[in-house]
């Protein structure tokens, strides 16, 4: 029974991950025109405010590109055009994503590195471990710490 | 004459830090306990001497002497008392003040304690600790001298920052936060003193963790305040927007967590040495970085201070730190190998290590996305933002996955774990994240974020429960003790063990209810007349009347607000205000929130019309965002725990230091 | 050991970049965004004024123009830059066209900032919508764009004007200062 729980467990977790995969796969409900203009408007930045998206800013200037997010989506345009609008006047500083897919790869860039640089470390056993001694000498402080550390776990 | 000895006690403070830099030193090199008694002392005078200038400064302000610039800028005769002090942190040349205050009672606490301790150590922990604080006084020696007299002294003052002056929680943020970040100074000294001295042992790395979790605990307080201010004064409902003063906060945050993991690995292990050093170095130029950030008007920011010329001053200090940090850790790069090779792949410290890993990349994502705007500049010319949509897209994949790895650790033995340990850990956890997961999407949830923060948390807290119930037991039935009181003698027995415990717990608690709030909340604006009624989720809202009129407390505020009438779970009168202060070009928001343990609901008001009497509100309901600050203090709680004074503790300790 | 001395070269690797990013971001100031506008034909505008009237962007053809985005909630920067409009208009008529654009400001409040700080000579359209603030891609006021006599936008300035920033960009548009 013991043996079993382990691979019930890893079985549930798998059937649960296909549940969520088909879910992902199957193709999702075309947003509706309200959605788009909400995640237009968290994509584009408040132009007279600090690091706030035109969706969550007060401003006037904000709620007034909001209103136009809705009415140029009304009038038929695509996000994209709408996007490329605000893009034309402000410039991509009124981006919050820059287009730019640099600044996506650089983190998980960064990550790999990081992974493959302990990776190597672990490989390597360790960084020209202190002679090769698995440890120092037992002396008392070894003995205290032993204690200690069995105490504690 | 009062700003005057204010000024005057800057000056001899820095002349005292200088003083007590050299004397360390010297003392240092010779061990001449006269000399370094003499520069201990000189750093106890340079704490007594910034606080008297943060005395005269709080005087200046409260009696509103506009002969001083900095009362002039950001005071008023009508600003209430409470605010006046307040102001000493306000602005840039008072917070730099304020600062210096507490960096150099950190120092001052330091060298107090440990003045009988640790002598090869003290010196040069002095030595930095005293370098550290003269910059600053230096700082305020020349650039940015809060004491700048004007003539002719002006009648009224400009009054403080509107949005500071619009919530008591301006009087707890920053001190909070600023306890942490200049805390994090000692962990940096202690570093650098192990480096000169070669003492790179566990003395020094026992010594660092607990002064790394003091600053620690108040930076975690600092935060979750200032995310808390942010959501009680800002009024657009949230309380995290990734501005760069924000994101500065949370670096040094993160790469403290990760050496609070990974000295464990080098204290019970003997490796990643090099490693944890790094981390203590990279923490307190990141807390450089986040001063230059704030103070610097590199990047815009809520919290940015007016642009200065101190810009430069800070970017030089980081790369010196840098740069005599960096050399010091390669000098002594063979004094840090490892002491054993690294244990086998499914091991607590492979958690450990990928946990590091994980922080490590977070930090660097969020560091890269706040500067990116500055490499842009620098390298095309053109402006580029980096906003919310990316912060959260690119950390929320690593922020899950440390959370899975807060329930992995706790559960694997150091040096390896067998096939039956994994089995007989995994299990019941994993069974139970499936089953509350598969339980919430039958209660209706739909969303994937709270759906899996649910499944991962559930693992994270069985997997600690299972460890707790199973040390109790083995001890109720070793020693014959009760249930409850094994687990208060395991708990109370082993603190850093537990106390991590109960900050995971805390963790669990933030992440939970910072998926709920930020999936499943509510949001309406809406214009009312007078007497109309809007029903949002379970609530009905009423919008009574508009008041104009000034403010109590102070009268050049004029107060406009809407008179709201509430039913449902939560009910009865309230009022959302729009406040205009003579120093604002805007209106500043004042929002109502009636808390509950199930949800907020907050209202703000956008805009008004005098003649029609309408009012436009953003009305939201916010789920669990009690519980964001509730986990946070849980999480500080416990690092507060785990670092409590034990007496055993203490006792083997000095049976360590005795041998 | 051969290599040991390379480990130095981290100091320098992490130092110097940091460095320079650091020194180069005090040099910019990020609140001037250039505008994607100038090069381009100045966007199109109609709509009431302050006084009543209807304007069109159209009238300006021809002709150098000065589009000024201002406020009154705008102080101290529009107070600021208030006599150096009037002393431009007086100066140069006939040969600049000047119009002014409201920002999310009020009628009243409007009116009440040009008879404390001067009235004006040129028209100020009411912007009520803020549509033309959008179609400029002011970020806040005040903002100035300076245009050639045949539309195309050449300058933006962002923030109050002075009479030296007034001297370089009408140079730059052929009119003598």
């Amino acid at each position: 029974m013991r043996r079993l729980a382990l691979p019930v467990a890893i079985a549930a977790l798998l059937a649960l991950g296909g549940v969520v995969l088909l879910e992902l796969v199957r193709p999702a409900a075309a947003p509706t025109q309200a959605q788009q203009a909400q995640q237009l408007a968290r994509e584009l930045r408040c132009p007279d405010c600090q690091a706030l998206s035109v969706a969550e800013s007060q401003t006037a200037a904000a709620a007034n590109i909001r209103r136009q997010i809705v009415e140029q989506l009304d009038a038929g345009r695509t996000p994209e055009q709408v996007r490329a609008y605000f893009v034309a006047r402000y410039g991509d500083w009124i981006l919050l994503v820059p287009t730019s897919p640099f600044v996506w790869w650089v983190p998980v860039v960064a990550i790999l590195v990081g992974v493959g640089v302990f990776a190597w470390w672990w490989r390597r056993g360790g960084v020209a471990v202190a002679s090769a001694l698995p440890a120092p000498g037992p002396g008392l402080r070894e003995q205290v710490r032993d204690e200690v550390e069995r105490l504690d776990v | 004459m009062i700003p005057t000895l204010g000024h005057l006690a800057v000056v001899i403070g820095l002349a005292a830090t200088v003083y007590a830099a050299g004397a360390f030193i010297l003392g240092g090199r010779s061990g001449d306990a006269a000399v370094l008694a003499s520069a201990r002392r000189a750093m106890y005078a340079a704490f007594a001497l910034v606080a008297f200038a943060c005395f005269a400064m709080v005087v200046s302000l409260l009696s509103h002497d506009f002969s001083v610039l900095y009362v002039a800028r950001n005071n008023a005769t009508t600003t209430p008392p409470f605010y006046s002090v307040i102001s000493l942190w306000a602005a840039l040349e008072g917070s730099i003040l304020f600062w210096t205050l507490l960096a150099s009672g950190w120092a001052s606490l330091v060298l107090y304690r440990y003045r009988a301790r640790l002598p090869a150590l003290m010196p040069w922990v002095g030595a930095t600790l005293a370098l550290g604080t003269a910059f600053f006084f230096a700082v305020m020696a020349w650039p940015s001298d809060p004491f700048v007299r004007v003539t002719p002294i002006g009648l009224e003052g400009n009054g403080p920052n509107a949005l500071l002056q619009n919530h008591p929680f301006m009087g707890l943020h920053p001190p909070l936060l600023y306890l942490g970040y200049t805390g994090m100074a000692i962990p940096f000294a202690f570093g650098m003193a192990a480096l000169i001295t070669r003492r790179t042992d566990e003395e020094w790395l026992a010594v660092v963790r607990r002064w790394t979790l003091v600053p620690w605990i108040f930076l975690t307080a600092g935060i979750v305040a200032g995310a808390w201010w942010s959501y009680a004064v800002l009024g657009w409902g949230g309380y995290w927007a990734w501005d760069p003063v924000e994101n500065a906060a949370l670096l040094p945050w993160l790469t403290a967590t990760a050496f609070i993991h990974s000295s464990m690995v080098a204290e019970r292990r003997g490796t990643l040495r090099t490693w944890t050093h790094a981390l203590v170095i990279a923490t307190f130029v990141l807390t450089l970085v986040g001063t230059f950030l704030t103070r610097s008007g590199v990047v815009n920011s809520v919290h940015a201070f007016t642009t200065s010329g101190i810009g430069a001053w800070f970017a030089s200090a980081i790369l010196v730190t840098l740069g005599v940090a960096l050399a010091l850790l390669v000098w002594r790069l063979p004094d840090l190998r490892d002491r054993r090779p690294p244990g086998a792949v499914v091991s607590r410290e492979s958690a450990f290590v990928f946990n590091n890993v994980l922080f490590l990349g977070v930090t660097f994502a969020i560091l890269f996305g706040t500067l990116y705007p500055v490499l842009v500049e620098a390298t095309t010319g053109a402006k580029a933002s980096v906003g919310a949509p990316w912060f959260n897209r690119v950390n929320a994949p690593i922020f899950v996955a440390l959370l899975f790895l807060t329930g992995v650790g706790p559960a694997l033995p150091w040096g390896g774990a067998s096939w039956a340990t994994v089995r007989e850990r995994f299990a019941v956890p994993i069974l139970s994240g499936v089953g509350v997961v598969v339980a919430a999407w039958a209660l209706g949830v739909r969303d994937a974020a709270p759906l899996g923060i649910f499944g991962l948390a559930t693992f994270v807290l069985v997997v600690m429960g299972d460890e707790v119930v199973r040390g109790a037991h083995s001890r109720a039935r070793s020693r014959g003790e009760t249930a409850p009181l094994a687990v208060l003698r395991l708990a109370t027995r082993n603190r850093r063990r537990y106390g991590g415990y109960l900050a995971h717990v805390g963790i669990c608690v933030m992440a939970v209810a910072i998926a709920v709030s930020a999936t499943l909340g509510i949001d309406r604006t809406a214009t009312l007349a007078e007497g109309e009624t809007l029903s949002i989720g379970p609530y009905t809202l009423t919008y009574d009347k508009l008041v104009t009129e000034p403010l109590a407390s102070d009268p050049r505020v004029i107060e406009t607000r809407a008179e709201l009438t509430l039913a449902g779970p939560q009910s009865g009168h309230m009022a959302t205000a729009l406040r205009d202060y003579p120093n604002s070009a805007t209106a500043i928001a004042t929002p109502v929130v009636r808390t509950a343990l199930g949800e907020d609901l907050y209202v703000t008001l956008l805009g008004y019309n005098p003649d029609a009497r309408t009012a436009t509100l953003r009305i939201f309901i916010n789920p669990l965002v009690m519980w964001i600050w509730t986990g946070g203090a849980i999480v500080a709680f416990g690092a507060l725990f785990a670092i409590w004074p034990d007496r055993r503790r203490t006792a083997v300790a000095a049976a360590v230091a005795g041998a | 050991m051969r290599t040991r001395w390379l480990r130095w070269l981290l100091v320098p690797l992490l130092v110097v970049p940091v460095g320079w990013l650091l020194f180069t971001g005090l040099g910019h100031d990020p609140r001037l965004i250039p505008s994607p506008l100038v090069g381009k034909p100045m966007p199109a505008f109609a709509g009431t004024t302050l006084a009543g009237g209807q304007f069109s962007s159209a009238e300006l053809a021809g002709k150098p123009a000065i589009v000024n985005f201002w406020a009154s909630y705008c102080i101290p920067s529009c107070v600021d830059e208030h006599p150096v409009l009037l002393d431009l208009a007086a100066r140069h008529v006939g040969e600049l066209q000047m119009v002014g654009v409201l920002v999310n400001d009020t009628t009243d409040g409007a009116r009440a900032f040009l008879a404390r700080y001067g009235q004006v000579s040129w028209p100020n359209l009411l912007n009520a919508d803020g549509g033309v603030s959008i179609d400029y891609g002011v970020t806040g006021p005040p903002e100035t764009f300076f245009v050639n006599s045949q539309g195309i936008v050449v300058a933006r300035h962002v923030g109050p004007l002075t009479a030296a920033v007034v001297a370089e960009e009408l140079a730059a548009l052929g009119i003598e200062p």
